[in-house]
């Protein structure tokens, strides 16, 4: 592969809770290519959120980040606070999960969509209303000199998360990170928003970080998938090796409780059970209560990571004789 | 694309009246709508009309005492609301008396309020500033106001400006907790993350972004304060410690007054009322505000 934008090893991220220490990210390491999907998939509480935070350095006070994370030759997490803000928004930008709430209820679009403008690449007021204007026009948004008048209650979901994104790509960030960016939208509407992050994607061949738990979302978006389950990642594979020959369990759980229409016979299938409280299960794979296939060492011993072939690696006691090189190169 | 953008512009092509005018014209239709808020408009602006045109109202100085006509009852010639011991106009007393408690009103919100939404927003955002701050204002909270107030001027001495620190200072805990309380519940919504994520300061997100959030509050909290200002202006100055005579300060007039209750008692009720009314007119202001700033709530 190409070489790599952000580059993160051994990511752990603990939380001062009540009652002691919670880990929600237990030893992540992955990276993402210039001009490269990358989808986080796993379900809600896995720590995928958390970790893009950390990428971020927006974790909230009561957690505790350890490892690399390097970008643009520097470890975002030894950086100072002043460090990291001149590279959010300029180099890594985010969008989120809820378009109704991201945006300011008291000022007009055009007003937050210039500000970065103004404050990060120091455009005056008119150079950056016509900026402004350009990357409405970007994002697909008609008749964007009235748009910029208008606030954010009077425009759709679909277009708030435009907005977003507009705003997001003002600085023209190297690496986007979308955190669930389809979630609270209309399935129809969905389609378009990803059609339009792949089209910026290919446009400025800058890289995304795509987080979700959907695996629709996965098939129509990825090259590389990174499977998340209980803070560890489980398995990661390009997107054509995943949904071919899934290797985890869990990963195949998650394949199968995807609807699918084209099928007559496929019965949709849940995986039983529910995520394990960050810090519950200290013993074995964190997966085995609710694995099909679990065996017995896999309620005493943690799976080490095993490499099927290069790029397609997984976390799971049944991958062991396949593995190619015993030295287990480690993922996470 | 087609589907999300069709909804939106079919709606609102005919609308280009910006929003915030239409939004402070819905918030003064629903105050209006309001009786008692009404009513207390019509008071404020009064009180106003008689504080800015004090001087063309009345032909009498306000301090100028005239013994040959002292403490004429109301509807005497040439003094429809009467004198006072010393024969001063009580109509022109009154009208400058409307000016200073204006003034020291506004004033005193107006400095309590900066103090306040200062040390709100700070303790709001700033968690390790929140426990330091809020202590020292349930220090604050801990004494009577009017104490307070008297402490402070006892030890700045008797003026009506150090009244106005006196009260102002004594605002500031009320305010601050509200502000914080906005903040608090603010810095938690997505889009603080999503300015956060793009590299906005914190300086910019908290004055440029969330005080903005926080405005309603603040103007019912700063309207219903100039009811208790006033009061507490003439409180103090009927107890001397705010305006000295012959300033026409309404409270020092209730208490000029005091020895003549039972031969002119209009020299204590006409100030009694002017203080009654305006300080009735902040409340049911403040109240309307309340309301009418609340999209939640609808008018009756």
């Amino acid at each position: 592969m190409k070489d790599p934008v952000l580059t993160v090893e051994g990511l752990e991220v603990r939380f001062q809770g009540a009652a002691g220490e919670i880990p929600a990210v237990q030893g992540a390491s992955f990276s993402v290519h210039r001009g490269e999907v990358l989808c986080i998939v796993g379900e809600s509480g896995c720590g995928k959120s958390i970790t893009s935070l950390s990428v971020m350095g927006l974790l909230p006070g009561s957690a505790e980040a350890e490892g690399h994370i390097r970008f643009d030759g520097r470890d975002l997490l030894r950086l100072n606070r002043e460090e990291i803000r001149q590279i959010r928004g300029n180099d890594i930008s985010m969008i989120f999960q809820e378009p109704m709430t991201s945006l300011n209820p008291v000022f007009t679009v055009g007003f937050q969509l210039m500000e970065p403008l103004v404050v990060h690449r120091n455009l005056s007021k008119k150079q950056a209303f016509e900026e402004a204007v350009r990357l409405l026009e970007r994002v697909g948004i008609p008749d964007p000199g009235r748009r910029m008048e208008q606030y954010p209650h009077e425009l759709s979901g679909g277009m708030r998360q435009r907005v977003m994104i507009a705003i997001a790509l003002s600085c023209e960030p190297k690496l986007l990170i979308a955190d669930e960016p389809t979630t609270a939208l209309d399935v129809t509407i969905q389609a378009q928003i990803l059609e339009l992050i792949l089209k910026l994607k290919e446009d400025t061949g800058m890289s995304v970080i795509l987080i979700t738990h959907d695996m629709g979302v996965v098939a129509e978006t990825a090259d590389r998938v990174l499977v998340m389950y209980a803070g560890k990642v489980v398995e990661e594979a390009d997107v054509r090796t995943l949904f071919e020959d899934p290797k985890h369990p869990y990963t195949k759980g998650l394949l199968r409780s995807m609807p699918n229409v084209d099928d007559d016979t496929y019965t949709l299938e849940a995986i039983p059970g529910t995520l394990p409280k960050p810090g519950e299960i200290q013993q074995g794979c964190p997966f085995h209560p609710r694995c099909p296939e679990a065996m017995d060492r896999c309620r005493e011993e943690n799976p080490r990571v095993f490499t099927h072939r290069p790029g397609h690696m997984s976390r799971c006691w049944l991958a062991e004789e396949e593995d190619q090189d015993h030295a287990g190169e480690s993922v996470g | 694309m087609a589907t999300d953008t069709a909804v939106t512009t079919d709606v609102q092509v005919e609308a280009p009246i910006p929003d915030q005018q239409n939004r402070v014209k819905t918030v003064w239709r629903k105050l209006l709508q309001n009786r008692w808020a009404a009513v207390g408009i019509v008071i404020i602006t009064l009180q106003v009309i008689m504080a800015v045109f004090a001087p063309l109202l009345t032909s009498y100085d306000p301090t100028a005492q005239d013994l040959s006509v002292k403490e004429r009852p109301p509807g005497s010639e040439g003094h429809w609301l009467g004198t006072d011991e010393f024969g001063r106009d009580l109509w022109s007393r009154i009208l400058y008396g409307a000016r200073i408690s204006l003034i020291v009103g506004i004033s005193s919100v107006l400095l309590g309020l900066i103090g306040g939404v200062l040390m709100g927003l700070l303790a709001g955002y700033y968690r390790w500033l929140d426990g330091p701050f809020m202590r020292l204002m349930d220090l604050m909270f801990a004494f009577p106001g009017i104490l307070l107030a008297m402490l402070i001027i006892a030890m700045l001495g008797t003026s009506l400006v150090n009244v106005v620190i006196a009260i102002s200072v004594w605002s500031i805990p009320s305010c601050a907790r509200i502000v914080r309380g906005s903040v608090l519940s603010l810095k938690n919504q997505e889009f603080v993350l999503a300015l956060r994520s793009n590299g906005a300061s914190d300086i910019r997100i908290l004055f440029k972004h969330i005080l903005p959030n926080c405005t309603a509050p603040i103007i019912v909290f700063g309207t219903m304060r100039m009811a208790t200002a006033i009061l507490s202006t003439s409180a103090l100055s009927f107890l001397g410690l705010g305006a000295q005579p012959p300033t026409p300060e309404w409270g020092a007039m209730i208490a000029a007054g005091r020895d003549f209750m039972w031969t002119s008692p209009h020299m204590t009720i006409v100030p009694g009322i002017a203080i009654m009314l305006v300080v009735f007119a902040f409340n049911v202001v403040g109240d309307g505000l309340r309301d009418a700033l609340d999209p939640n709530m609808e008018v009756r």
